[in-house]
């Protein structure tokens, strides 16, 4: 089902639009370079009101941005690999090599994670060298925090590209797919998950499941990592059953 | 219905009826293409209706029809992109769609108009698309960028092309599968008048190599010079098919009079049972004939043993060719006149 030939091909088709990965790389590095320059600078023109623009306590401020920030980018990459043979009218002409539909469905989520996990992973590791190189006198985060972030963040990036990949193949369109997660991260997800009487139903929500992986402070849905896990693989696998389905099942 | 229509229904079943009654077709393990009873229905509408279609091995085939009448979704459903509503189908002798694998494979098509990620070069669309084929299709890269004359543009990207280089693309992405059969959709659109002879002579070429290939076109001059044989195709249903000359000998028959009274000519001859209509058109006699009317040689012996009779003067007598163009419109009905 996943063949080589084919994700490097999906990879190709994504590394070329720089313009997608300039705005990736400042929706997550950018935003993070951002976030150390402004303390930064706050810090040395007031050290007694600022604190150190490192540190424990930033580390996990800009780690939990950079969370939201790679549900983002992973949307947009995600979006962009379910959608682009669709809507370029290519998809077409490759079906008709009598290659498995699900086969081609199925290159598009490894395809774009080739995408989006280095860019997470460049995030999360200058999120780090960051913390440390600016934390002052501050107590820094140990390598069992920082790994916990890292997979949380590459989570992030990896889950929402491949529900977006599987959106995309529904909707045949990747615009109503990004305005979705967008809108399902920033403002439908943080709602449910401020509604107390759902109870344990809101480990079901993925950001609450990417919280517990991340291991980030302040989680106000509490859960086992391995059920944390056991979320974010079904949630995949359900966009991408959904996806497969619908590329199987296309008139085109 | 008008006596125009009733003429032009008549004449289609005639022109069916003689193709299939002279129909010289290979037997049925030599087609490429075989569709038995194939139908394809949207909703209520009717797309395709008990097609048969036959396309031997190794010939360039035409496939005509008028907008609407049914060609892209055949083809759709030959490349396995639609499920067909009824019937069975044969590609390169694997039933479809069990064997529809096996069979694409040995396929390369252009449907409605060659689409591309216009982000990428020309050479990085083709790498795309060779990944969905066998190994051996990024060897064929280079080959068929020279074949198709784009080897100085073929690391610009896309976008740049105009629509002429994006057929000749269109066609470099279908050598890659080095096909057995070509399903070319209205490949000549946007080709310069050179473009499209460079066209005709590779398509000379691939049939020279053994290949089949199936060309659906509104360029019917195209056609008749390219096209060992053809199939008509009007509202979802094939109305004709076989080689040129036997559809073009099934196609209305015409002879031209040039005699000194034209017109009294017309009137004196209009009675005739074989004839359908005679008429003086730009100072000659113009007689069209009925489809069930005798062979010429005794037709035109009595209609001028009748002339000279009456007292005209014939000057030259000549038969008049039929050209594809001629029996298309002949044929088929134009999608405005459908309802």
């Amino acid at each position: 089902m996943f063949d080589l030939r084919l994700i490097r091909a999906d990879a190709l088709k994504l590394r070329r639009r720089r313009g997608m990965l300039v705005l990736c790389g400042l929706l997550t590095l950018g935003v993070v370079a951002l976030m150390f320059t402004v303390s930064g600078i706050q810090h040395a023109t007031n050290p007694s009101q600022h604190r150190p623009a490192g540190g424990f306590m930033a580390y996990h401020d800009a780690m939990f941005v950079l969370t939201m920030m790679m549900l983002v980018a992973g949307a947009i990459i995600g979006a962009t690999a379910g959608a682009q043979d669709l809507e370029s009218g290519v998809f077409r002409d490759l079906a008709a090599t009598g290659r498995s539909r699900v086969a081609l469905f199925g290159a598009r989520i490894p395809g774009a994670w080739t995408i989006v996990l280095p860019i997470a992973a460049l995030a999360a590791a200058a999120t780090a060298v960051g913390s440390i190189a600016l934390a002052g006198g501050l107590p820094t985060p140990d390598s069992a925090t920082i790994f916990a972030a890292t997979a949380g963040v590459l989570a992030a990036g990896a889950l929402s590209a491949a529900v977006s990949v599987g959106l995309s193949a529904l909707t045949a369109s990747k615009a109503p797919v990004i305005a979705t997660m967008l809108a399902f991260t920033l403002a439908i997800a943080p709602l449910l998950s401020g509604i107390g009487f759902l109870g344990d139903a809101r480990q079901a929500i993925p950001t609450n499941a990417l919280a517990r992986i991340g291991d980030a402070p302040g989680q106000n849905v509490h859960m086992g990592l391995v059920t944390a896990i056991v979320v974010v693989v079904a949630w995949a696998t359900a966009a991408f059953a959904a996806g497969a389905w619908r590329t199987r099942t296309r008139e085109i | 219905m008008t006596p125009t229509l009733e003429l032009h229904e008549a004449s289609r079943r005639d022109a069916a009826a003689e193709v299939a009654a002279n129909s010289r077709l290979p037997a049925l393990d030599g087609l490429a293409v075989e569709t038995r009873g194939l139908g394809k229905q949207f909703g209520p509408r009717v797309a395709l209706d008990n097609v048969h279609l036959q396309v031997p091995r190794g010939c360039a085939f035409g496939f005509l029809g008028p907008n609407g009448a049914g060609k892209t979704t055949l083809i759709r459903l030959l490349l396995g992109l639609a499920e067909p509503s009824a019937g069975q189908m044969r590609l390169l002798g694997h039933d479809l769609p069990g064997g529809a694998a096996a069979a694409l494979a040995g396929v390369g098509a252009i449907i409605e108009e060659p689409r591309f990620h216009p982000h990428l070069s020309g050479r990085e669309n083709l790498g795309v698309h060779a990944a969905a084929r066998e190994r051996a299709a990024y060897g064929r890269i280079d080959g068929a960028l020279v074949r198709t004359g784009l080897s100085a543009r073929a690391d610009d990207r896309v976008t740049t092309y105009s629509l002429g280089m994006r057929q000749r693309l269109g066609i470099a992405r279908c050598l890659l599968a080095d096909p057995e059969l070509l399903i070319l959709d209205e490949p000549m659109n946007g080709l310069d008048p050179a473009g499209i002879g460079e066209l005709r002579e590779l398509i000379g070429a691939l049939v020279a190599e053994g290949r089949t290939v199936l060309l659906s076109s509104h360029l019917l001059d195209e056609v008749e010079r390219t096209c060992d044989a053809a199939a008509i195709v009007d509202d979802g249903k094939v109305i004709a098919q076989g080689t040129i000359s036997e559809l073009t000998r099934g196609g209305p028959r015409a002879i031209d009079i040039t005699c000194d009274q034209p017109a009294r000519a017309a009137s004196l001859l209009s009675a005739t049972p074989a004839i359908s209509r005679a008429t003086d058109r730009d100072g000659r006699l113009h007689i069209e004939l009925r489809p069930d009317a005798p062979v010429d040689r005794e037709i035109v012996t009595g209609l001028l043993r009748r002339l000279l009779a009456d007292g005209i003067a014939i000057e030259r007598v000549s038969p008049v060719a039929v050209s594809l163009e001629q029996l298309f419109l002949a044929m088929t009905t134009r999608l405005e006149d459908r309802a």
